[in-house]
């Protein structure tokens, strides 16, 4: 079973059985259309000819979404014809390894989640950021801690010192065992000091369902994945685990304003395979910079909900590496690698 | 705004040239990808989603409501054709449609299901429109308690879907549930049976088994068989329904599609679902169905198609109230009206009455676009199995090999479906039934991580159980359906 479902993923569960029947790999079937024309780049200007890049999650998912509109406004501003494939399980490294083994030739690009610095640790894949060349990054959604409104908390501050006197008492729905929604909560459980019970399902949308008919008491998710139910429904929510608040939720405080140092989050890039000239890296990093800065993309971000934020190769490199580090602490406290 | 009003504005979102071109359109891609083993709902509509960011949301709901309905439908028609089901939700379908189809009644099978899949898919959408926000309710209840007892629930319809042998029966359906806890376990994530295989990690995939299963395991037996030799000529006289074919489904469609659609409304429970256990019961409940199904009864036919396409309105309902998917199409659904702003839950149908009312209506054009075509296509498709079984059977080989690895892009997936083949073979030669292990491999994995789940969450009492009615009520109904059998027999044997 695919343990760790997408980050963030607002249309899609990413677990459980309806892995089965979920949109996967015709971008797959697509792809063997495009392989006719495949090859290293033509003689002239870098990025040309085709440029596949490999989805790690399922047609329909966040991720794909975010991954196709840039594959197209990348396609109108340049030369090259980008597509993209999906090659999804293995909690995203069938597609992180597919990508990593690719060409180093800049012609094949790997969309990276922030599966990629959990799962070796979580004792899925070995694999991890040092396969790739990172070209940037181009998304972050923090986590949020969700109650019912009629909660005997209506603060971070209550809901840390309930936790406090009803040690274990507390559970927190995610979105799966391993999954970056539940290594949110249990940072913030390790940084507040509190015992808290994690429970998994199979996806985020079953995680909020939870919260809602009162199987558990909170719920750890993006804010777009839990908005329906907090603005218009029986939920509240108490805190966003970002450096700023939620656009979404100008109201709800960060973790940080409350003296709760955490945060923490999904998030969304690219990288080309360990290897690749610096120059190939270069040129995809300036195509995909000038289709983060269009209004276009930038507009179907916004609206679809997903957080806006931007790293350069060396930043997004950087910021990878102490991320991997992060989340061995997040999971060696834990202790959920049981398998490996 | 009153009701007639909202109606009215829908309605005028429909019906315009374009919005009723797409409905048109999408019922089309629907048929066509779905009719395709492999290839499922869900995948098109992911696929096509992106072409609907252009239109307006209630034009790109009409394409996506017509691939969504169209593909359910078309599920059915390799299941009666081939023996394998095109979508998961057709699984059902196979057990009657297939032997209607080796007597040369394809024809009628297929029209049989097509009416069911319209009153099924029709009703489900009377339902959304009149009791959506009751449903809705109900539905939101279900916890893991609830799930793990309509897992088990489910898991009783294998004592009636053996056939002759309870015991080989209860081996496949135990092969089944084997066979879907390869991969990581659900709470812990600790690999079981990958071997060290990091591809097996991520378990054995539903459709890739299916694929093998029914149709590289038929086509194998028609090679043993030798192929050729039974050749049918279809009967083309009967793809219009008769009036006494449709007097002999009445009963069971209703109520199939009535039950369909609550399936539906449970968040996770889809089509799959809804068909198995509609089949199950019309066989339980219909006058000498316990004997006659299984052997090509069309009410079989009809209780699978109308329950599974009737999931697809109820699954509609926790979308729009609630903005819960009620299975992994709706999931996109939501993801598509949100790139419009619009976001489904609570306060869709206050702030957006006219793209709700649309949705209604729109969706139920849909399913008359689908009676349209499918009764007008039945006779062609029903042909296609006239094909001469030389080049038949190993275009089918193909298809599968190819719809298998198209499902993620991975080679694994592949071999999955030519294992499955084999074993499915084998216990065809064997007359081991296959219906349960479809339901092993469906349910099992939805009762192990709810149960689990379920002690987690009492802390390891059994109180969970029993302590809410919903719960009790699915499992004293479980309880009773694995005994009645024994209770007829029981009493038959008195009165004899």
């Amino acid at each position: 079973m695919d343990m760790v479902g997408e980050a963030n993923d607002t249309t899609l569960e990413s677990t459980g059985r309806r892995r089965f029947l979920k949109a996967a790999g015709v971008g797959s079937a697509v792809g063997l259309v495009g392989i006719p024309g495949l090859g290293a780049a033509q003689d002239g200007e870098f990025p040309s000819g085709d440029i596949e890049m490999i989805c790690p999650w399922a047609a329909g998912g966040g991720t794909d979404r975010t991954a196709r509109q840039l594959a197209s406004l990348a396609g109108e501003q340049s030369d090259a014809s980008f597509f993209v494939t999906n090659q999804t399980g293995g909690s995203g490294s069938a597609g992180f390894r597919a990508a990593a083994n690719a060409e180093p030739n800049g012609q094949t690009v790997g969309v990276l989640t922030v599966e990629i610095c959990t799962i070796s640790h979580l004792g899925i894949a070995n694999i991890t950021p040092d396969a790739f060349a990172p070209v940037m990054q181009y998304n972050f959604d923090p986590a949020s801690l969700t109650v019912p409104e009629d909660a005997p908390y209506g603060t971070i501050e209550e809901f840390v010192s309930y936790a406090e006197e009803n040690p274990g008492e507390v559970r927190i729905s995610n979105s799966g065992i391993g999954a970056i929604w539940h290594l949110s909560a249990a940072q913030m459980a390790q940084a507040t000091g509190i015992e808290v019970e994690h429970v998994g399902y199979d996806g985020g949308a079953p995680a909020t369902q939870a919260v809602v008919n009162g199987e558990v008491e909170a719920t750890t998710a993006s804010p777009a994945e839990v908005a329906p139910q907090v603005q218009d429904g029986p939920l509240q929510m108490l805190a966003v685990f970002g450096e700023e608040r939620s656009d979404l939720f100008p109201d709800v405080p960060t973790l940080q304003e409350r003296d709760i140092d955490v945060t923490i989050g999904a998030w969304r890039g690219l990288g080309v395979p360990e290897g690749t000239p610096d120059e190939r890296v270069q040129a995809l990093n300036e195509t995909f910079q000038s289709v983060y800065e269009s209004d276009e993309f930038q507009s179907f971000m916004e609206d679809n909900g997903f957080g806006l934020v931007n790293r350069s190769p060396e930043e997004y490199g950087e910021f990878m590496s102490s991320e991997l580090d992060r989340f061995e602490g997040i999971v060696d406290e834990l202790d959920i690698q049981e398998g490996s | 705004m009153s009701a007639i009003g909202n109606l009215a504005q829908g309605a005028a979102l429909v019906f315009q040239p374009f919005a009723l071109a797409l409905i048109v359109g999408g019922v089309l891609i629907g048929m066509t990808m779905g009719s395709l083993p492999g290839m499922t709902a869900t995948m098109t509509v992911a696929v096509l989603v992106s072409f609907t960011f252009g239109m307006s949301p209630a034009e790109g709901m009409m394409l996506l409501l017509g691939i969504y309905g169209g593909a359910l439908y078309a599920g059915s028609i390799p299941a009666i054709l081939i023996r394998t089901p095109g979508t998961p939700s057709a699984a059902a379908t196979v057990f009657d449609g297939f032997p209607l189809a080796e007597r040369g009644l394809a024809g009628r099978a297929i029209a049989v299901a097509t009416v069911a899949s319209f009153v099924g898919g029709a009703t489900s959408v009377v339902l959304l429109a009149v009791l959506a926000p009751q449903i809705a309710n109900v539905a939101i209840e279900f916890g893991s308690a609830e799930y793990f007892a309509l897992a088990v629930f489910g898991l009783t319809i294998i004592a009636s879907v053996s056939g002759d042998s309870l015991v080989k029966g209860l081996i496949s359906g135990l092969l089944g549930m084997l066979l879907a806890t390869v991969g990581l376990d659900p709470v812990l994530a600790y690999p079981r049976f990958s071997f060290g295989v990091e591809a097996l990690s991520s378990g054995i995939q539903f459709i890739a088994v299916m694929i093998g299963l029914f149709g590289i395991a038929e086509g194998l037996l028609r090679y043993q068989r030798g192929i050729g030799s039974e050749q049918v000529t279809q009967e083309l006289s009967n793809v219009i329904p008769s009036r006494a074919d449709l007097a002999k489904i009445r009963n069971v469609t209703v109520g199939s599609s009535v039950a369909g659609a609550f399936i539906g409304a449970i968040p996770g429970a889809g089509g799959d679902i809804a068909s198995f256990v509609t089949y199950n019961e019309a066989k339980r409940w219909v006058e000498g169905a316990a004997s006659s199904f299984g052997d090509g009864d069309i009410r079989g036919v009809a209780a699978a198609e109308a329950g599974n396409n009737a999931s697809t309105g109820g699954a509609l309902i926790p979308t729009l109230t609630l903005g819960i998917p009620g299975d992994s199409v709706t999931a996109i659904l939501i993801g598509a009206l949100m790139v419009h702003g619009i976001r489904p839950g609570p306060g869709l149908f206050q702030d957006e009455p006219a793209l709700v009312y649309a949705i209604f209506v729109g969706f139920f054009t849909v399913y008359v676009v689908i009676l349209v075509f499918g009764l007008l296509g039945a006779r062609y498709w029903a042909q296609l199995i006239d094909f001469p079984g030389t080049y038949l059977w190993p275009a089918i080989f193909v298809l599968s090999i190819v719809g298998a690895f198209a499902l993620r892009g991975n080679v694994l997936d592949v071999w999955v479906a030519l294992g499955a083949g084999v074993l499915g073979y084998a216990m065809r030669v064997e007359d081991y039934p296959l219906a349960p292990m479809v339901l092993g491999l469906i349910l099992g994995p939805i009762a192990e991580v709810n149960l689990r789940r379920s002690l987690q969450l009492s802390g390891g009492s059994l109180e969970i159980f029993y302590a809410e009615p919903l719960t009790l009520g699915i499992l004293v109904l479980a309880a009773i359906s694995l005994l009645l059998p024994f209770v007829q027999a029981w009493r038959g044997s008195e009165s004899a």
